[in-house]
């Protein structure tokens, strides 16, 4: 394993008296991209902003590359850490100008900064703009020069806030992978934070799930999405809660669950007798029209009650003895002819549910305050 | 040349105006931006009190300060021995102080204009304190050079306090101000008149040249108007 670039011990912080974090421990390790996922309101800027040394916490203490950051040596360290905040706000003048900000305050020598100014417009396809007022900008060009303009530094840390967040679906793929490529070449260290599941899956290489000011889950987005630790996780990542039941078997880790008139196998750890929720990703759902014979355990038969369209996808829900819902592709709408009224299987395999004891206690522990 | 003054005398007269005005003025911004960059970045209990203060000392009446100035450097006062009354340092002196709050309080209001979350980011792609109040400067700059057009306009313009601390001596102290009020007072109403729109043009020459610095890099969107 890496060594950490960067590691928050024992950290508290509070705004107008009440506590917004409470973090006992915190590792960015090198050359890694840690994903800090949460709902609006969870902390994930403030942290960022801590972790940037922008702002000190309240308790706590910080290390950068082994070394604690403290008041004399706060500047130097800050200087090998970039962060941008979650909107592209620019100085006056030119793009060009805005792209050099990090090196010209830093003192990088004109030669080194012509260099880097090169590369990295090629990079973010950045030529035409140069000389452009950058407020006079698009947003995915915008974008682009705020991510150029912290590369370009090529910092020891990069922490970004929602980076992605203003930019229209396709524009977002475009400029992700655009830095994703790049921040893979350079194995450049960066935190972003965002409450966004699909940028967080494609981004992260390490997850770090933050609710109400605590890390509640950390661990590769597999891992995470496989085994959420608690219900709050699971419906962050986009698990929908499926159904209630109490489990009437097991076998190889595998729980049987009875509820109403289906069993459902589902992962989990719980007792015979126990009460559970059974949770899934509603893209994990396939729906066919006759039984198919296949390795998926879960078939639930069911009529559609609603389509609706989304982004990319289809949300179809339908009505099993317990309301399912899908994500499909329009592709499959159209092949399957998918209309409320008809019915059809629907079947998740196993290893995609798991099911968590749904006591009030446990839930309650897991989800802290909010 | 105008009955009274020659030639030489006049260019001499403007030269001085430009030189007290123009160093008054500078000296002013030197020292008022620290100030504006004090009480921008720091909040503090009476804070307000303070920087309305600043805001009354734009209207400052010129011959009050010409008053305070001259009871500091009167032969008895407190800076006395100094002997700079009646000397041209006397009414930069006095045209600092007329100038300082205007420079002071229009720059702060300047640098509130600018969007705090902008700032932040400057830190945070690694600025200074120093490096920081540049950037602020910079985004201010607007704002901070109306206070230099204001400020100069103000002391160019004034006759009271030059008046009372440089005493209006002929080749040293003379400024146009003060010529034009010694020609109109003699009834010399064509040399006055003559003075008066000298002063004028100086002062149109010097703000087209801050203006133009002024708008510099002035963002103009194409418009397309219903006709």
């Amino acid at each position: 394993m890496a060594s950490p670039e960067m590691e928050i011990k024992n950290l508290r912080h509070y705004y107008h008296g009440k506590k917004i974090l409470d973090i006992p421990y915190f590792q960015v390790s090198q050359g890694e991209c840690l994903v800090i996922i949460g709902p609006n309101g969870a902390g994930k800027s403030t942290l960022l902003r801590i972790a940037s040394l922008l702002e000190k916490p309240a308790e706590g203490e910080i290390f950068f590359r082994g070394n604690k950051v403290t008041a004399q040596n706060e500047l130097a360290f800050r200087r090998r850490i970039v962060y941008l905040l979650d909107k592209p706000l620019f100085f006056r003048g030119k793009v060009k100008d805005n792209l050099l900000y990090g090196l010209k305050i830093r003192g990088v020598s004109k030669k080194e900064q012509a260099q880097r100014l090169e590369e990295l417009s090629e990079l973010f396809h950045l030529h035409s703009f140069l000389e452009s007022d950058p407020q006079e900008l698009s947003a995915g060009e915008k974008q682009r020069i705020n991510l150029a303009r912290a590369l370009i530094i090529k910092p020891d840390l990069l922490l970004l806030d929602e980076p992605f967040a203003s930019l229209d679906l396709n524009l977002k793929n475009e400029i992700m992978a655009e830095f994703q490529a790049i921040r893979k070449k350079r194995a450049q260290t960066t935190v972003i934070v965002t409450h966004n599941r699909e940028e967080a899956f494609y981004l992260a290489e390490r997850l770090a799930v933050l609710i109400a000011g605590e890390i509640k889950q950390t661990g590769s987005p597999e891992e995470i999405l496989a085994l959420p630790r608690s219900m709050e996780i699971a419906s962050l990542l986009g698990h929908e809660s499926l159904v209630e039941g109490s489990v009437v078997g097991q076998q190889n880790g595998l729980l049987q669950v009875a509820a109403g008139s289906n069993y459902i196998y589902a992962f989990g750890s719980a007792e015979r007798g126990e009460k559970v929720k059974v949770v899934f990703r509603p893209e994990e759902v396939i729906l066919a029209e006759e039984r198919p014979q296949t390795s998926v355990r879960n078939w639930f038969y069911g009529q559609v009650v609603e389509v609706k369209p989304m982004d990319r996808v289809v949300f179809v829900s339908l009505d099993c003895g317990f309301r399912l819902k899908a994500y499909l592709t329009k592709q499959a709408l159209e092949e399957l002819k998918i209309a409320p009224g008809k019915s059809f299987w629907a079947g998740v395999k196993a290893s995609s549910l798991s099911a968590r004891p749904s006591t009030a206690k446990k839930v309650e522990k897991d989800s802290g305050e909010n | 040349m105008a009955q009274g003054l020659s030639a030489g005398e006049i260019l001499g007269i403007i030269r001085l105006t430009l030189f007290i005005s123009g160093l008054a003025t500078l000296l002013a911004f030197l020292l008022a931006m620290p100030v504006a960059f004090f009480f921008y970045f720091r909040h503090f209990p009476g804070r307000k009190i303070i920087v309305s203060l600043i805001n009354t000392g734009m209207g400052l009446p010129p011959v009050v300060v010409g008053l305070m100035v001259a009871l500091f450097l009167w032969r008895s006062g407190p800076l006395g021995s100094l002997k700079l009354m009646y000397t041209p340092a006397a009414m930069v002196i006095a045209q600092i102080i007329l100038a300082w709050p205007i420079i002071a309080g229009l720059s702060l209001a300047a640098f509130e204009q600018v969007n705090p979350e902008l700032l932040l980011q400057a830190r945070a792609l690694g600025a200074s304190r120093f490096q920081l109040a540049l950037t602020l400067s910079r985004e201010a700059r607007l704002g901070e050079i109306s206070g230099i057009i204001a400020a100069f306009g103000a002391v160019i313009s004034e006759v009271g306090a030059v008046m009372m601390v440089g005493g209006n001596i002929k080749g040293q102290t003379r400024v146009l101000t003060t010529a034009i009020l010694q020609e109109t007072r003699l009834g010399n109403f064509h040399l006055a008149l003559v003075l008066a729109l000298i002063l004028l043009a100086i002062s149109l020459a010097i703000n087209l040249v801050l203006t133009s610095w002024q708008q510099k890099g002035l963002r103009t969107w194409p418009r397309q108007r219903w006709k």
